[in-house]
This record gives structure tokens, C-alpha cells and sequence, in this order.
């Protein structure tokens, strides 16, 4: 992600922070937020796929996929209808998976309660309306989520087909920024 | 140190003196009252409440349920993670926060020591997260808010939550312009912390990084102490 886009993600706290320095002491709180891996832990490693639940929606069928996929590499888009800059990502998505999306299972997740706070039709009425046109799940017990979220929302990360971690960020990434981060993950299946 | 260690030498000699309180150490392993080990980052000499600190109690109400929750009113009943937020939060830090509350309600419904747990997330503004706010961001984040051990906590004004936040639990916190963002008039540069509370109202960890670390840590800590 934009080195800009981190700063502003914890410049709500590193705003504070040079008052906070000096108020808590310890460690420093913040090490490694912008570092992927630290968000990820043991989702670096293998780990057991989890089936999501598709959608009938615009580039979406009703269904299940595995994430990771065995077969090739998963990118996964972590995104809310609630989320303002959600809206914003999604013209790179459109683009990246225009450009990149046969080559790897591409998939949007929302763990928000689909059903109660948002119907179906809402979500699928968001998805329409912003352009979505590939595979849209549900995470309704947020453990997908929860195993892959690099920080806030929005939210991607590349995941090769034996479980690892390549690469994952989070705010609003330009399609070349996807992109990028696909091939990593399309290079290091090449390499092993 | 070894406080800890010292303690459990001596619990391990009153075992032995008086069988009678077998039943009592069973329970958390050592008379520390502490279920898991000291963290690698001693936060000790940090202004917030760290390991083996008592979590100093709080009355806030909870707008969903008409109740004000105490938070020492779960001692001996219910282990906590507790965090501070608002829902308006523009950079995605409170959504992150709330997942791993939220997670690890979803995993101690499954495991079925939900009755076990409390999860409180106490906002630092009161003028925006009203009650309805508060209620359409649980759907957006997946809370269950009929679980019952769920609580957002509501100070009257955002003066009593910053003495709460930084007076009581020493995070500072302030209040600004949010220039930077369109849609917004005003933020709160915060700390995003997690407390993990036992059920004696202790600190067995704190998360500095609440919103990055792996939410698998703070569901396998939390469930390794609701369920010692």
C-alpha cells in the first residue's frame, strides 16, 4: 500500500503518539503495523481451507469456494457495504480483475450479518451499484476474515495454493497495486 | 522476576499443608490468580493497567440494554476483552478492533463458554454513537448482540470517556478536526488496546497492536483463561 495510506491509517495514532511517548511508557506500541506478516501470524503458514458461501450476484453464483483454493492461487477483497472506502476500491478491483482474474480465484467477502443489518438484495443492490462482477462471499462468522484482514477496511491478501501468505495490505490500492500482488503470489507457484 | 515464581513455590508448599484447597488452585493453576504466563513485552512500567494489574472498575451505560455495566460486576462469573472505539473511526483501526471482540464471540458460542465471557467496547464518543448507531454497527460488524455477553459501553459526554480512557486506563486520547476527511468533522487520534480480563478482574494480557495483531492469538488467549 501507499506508504501515505499507512501513515494516515495509524496517523490517528501516531498523531497522538508524541504526546503518548512520553504518557506510556514501555515498548513501543505500534512496531510492525504496517507489516503484513504481523497482521497475518500463523496465516503465513498453511492452514486449513475455509468454505465460503457465494452469492447470485452480478459476476457471482450461488455456491461454495474453498480459500485458499488447492489449485491456484486466492486473491480475496475484505470489504463492508458500510464502508465508504470499500466504494473506492472497487474500480481497481474491477480493473485487476479484468486484467488478472482467470488466473486465480477472485473473491470479495463481507462479514458483516448478511440477513439482518444488510438483506441479500442490499448487498447484492451495493455490489450492482459499484461495479462488482466476480465471485462475492459471505464470512458470516468472520473467520475468514479474521485469519486474513492486513488492518482495516478495505482489506486484500494473495494466498498461494499451498496456504501461504504472499501478500495482503489494507486501504485503497491502486489496480496496479492488485495486480502486483497476484503475480507475486502467480511467481512463487511457478518457482516451486 | 519472580514474584509469580515465588508464589507458586509457596502455593505448591500449602498444597501440600492443607489438601483443602486443592479444589480453589484447580481452578487457575497458581495462586497468583493469573492463567497465562508473563508476556514476552513486559508492559510493566507502562501508565495502563498490564499483567497481573487488577483492571480498575468503571460504571458506563449500555444504551443497547438500558443497563449500566460495571466492569467488575463479571468478577467471578465471566472473563472480558475490552476495547475502546467509535464507530465513525475513518481509517478502519475500530472495525479491526471490534473483529477480534467479535471473533472470539463468535468462537465461545461455538465452544460453549459464552456464558463464560463479556466483551465491552466502549466508545469515546457519545454525540455520534448514539443508540442507533451503535446498534446498526453491531449488524455491520457481525456482533451478536442477542448472545448476552456483548456490552458497548456509553459515557454521558466525551469528557467523562477521556477521564475514563486516559484518567482511569491511561491511553491518551484527544479530540480533533478531521480535516484530512471529507465526510467527517471530527476524530479522536486513540490507542487501539485490547485487555484481556480473567475472571478475578485481572490483566493477563494486554494488545498494544489490537487492531494488527493476529486475531487468533487474542481468541486462543482469551479461550485459554475463560475455559482454565
Amino acid at each position: 500500500m501507499r506508504r501515505r495510506d499507512v501513515l494516515a491509517g495509524i496517523g490517528s495514532l501516531s498523531v497522538i503518539g508524541t504526546a503518548g511517548a512520553l504518557a506510556i511508557r514501555g515498548p513501543p506500541s505500534f512496531d510492525g503495523t504496517d507489516d503484513p506478516k504481523n497482521s497475518n501470524g500463523s496465516a503465513s503458514t498453511a492452514t486449513d481451507p475455509i468454505t465460503i458461501e457465494t452469492v447470485d450476484a452480478p459476476g457471482s453464483e450461488a455456491g461454495e469456494v474453498r480459500v485458499p483454493a488447492p489449485d491456484r492461487a486466492t486473491f480475496v477483497d475484505f470489504f463492508g457495504t458500510w464502508c465508504p472506502p470499500c466504494i473506492e476500491q472497487m474500480p481497481a478491483l474491477a480493473e485487476a480483475n479484468d486484467r488478472i482474474g482467470d488466473d486465480v480465484l477472485f473473491l470479495s467477502a463481507t462479514s458483516e450479518a448478511v440477513g439482518s443489518s444488510v438483506s441479500e438484495k442490499e448487498l447484492v443492490g451495493w455490489w450492482d451499484e459499484h461495479g462488482g462482477n466476480w465471485l462475492l462471499g459471505l464470512d458470516p462468522t468472520a473467520e475468514l476474515t479474521a485469519r486474513y484482514l492486513a488492518g482495516g477496511y478495505p482489506s486484500a491478501v494473495v494466498i498461494d495454493a499451498d496456504g501461504r501468505v504472499q501478500w495482503s495490505d489494507s486501504g485503497v490500492k491502486t489496480a496496479d497495486e492488485l495486480v502486483a500482488g497476484i503475480e507475486r503470489a502467480i511467481e512463487a507457484e511457478a518457482d516451486a | 522476576m519472580n514474584r509469580r515464581l515465588y508464589l507458586r513455590s509457596l502455593t505448591a508448599s500449602s498444597v501440600a499443608a492443607t489438601a483443602g484447597c486443592l479444589d480453589v488452585l484447580s481452578l487457575e493453576g497458581s495462586d497468583d490468580g493469573l492463567v497465562l504466563e508473563p508476556p514476552e513485552n513486559d508492559l510493566s512500567e507502562a501508565t495502563h493497567p498490564s499483567y497481573g494489574d487488577e483492571f480498575l472498575a468503571t460504571s458506563v451505560p449500555d444504551p443497547l440494554t438500558g443497563e449500566t455495566v460495571s466492569t467488575d460486576q463479571f468478577e467471578g462469573e465471566r472473563a472480558m476483552l475490552v476495547t475502546f472505539f467509535y464507530t465513525s473511526c475513518p481509517d478502519g483501526v475500530c472495525p479491526a478492533l471490534i473483529l477480534r471482540l467479535r471473533r472470539a464471540q463468535e468462537v465461545a458460542a461455538q465452544e460453549g463458554y459464552g456464558d463464560d465471557a463479556a466483551f465491552l467496547a466502549m466508545t469515546f464518543d457519545p454525540e455520534r454513537d448514539t443508540e442507533d448507531a451503535l446498534r446498526t454497527y453491531a449488524g455491520q460488524q457481525g456482533v451478536d448482540l442477542e448472545a448476552g455477553n456483548w456490552h458497548f459501553l456509553r459515557p454521558e459526554r466525551y469528557e467523562d470517556a477521556k477521564s475514563i480512557v486516559d484518567g482511569r486506563y491511561g491511553l491518551p486520547i484527544e479530540k480533533r478536526d478531521a480535516d484530512e476527511y471529507e465526510n467527517l468533522e471530527y476524530m479522536f487520534p486513540h490507542f487501539s488496546y485490547i485487555f484481556l480480563v480473567n475472571e478475578r478482574g485481572l490483566v493477563e494480557r494486554v494488545y498494544p497492536d489490537g487492531a494488527t495483531i493476529a486475531t487468533s492469538k487474542v481468541v486462543e488467549d482469551f479461550e485459554t483463561v475463560v475455559t482454565a
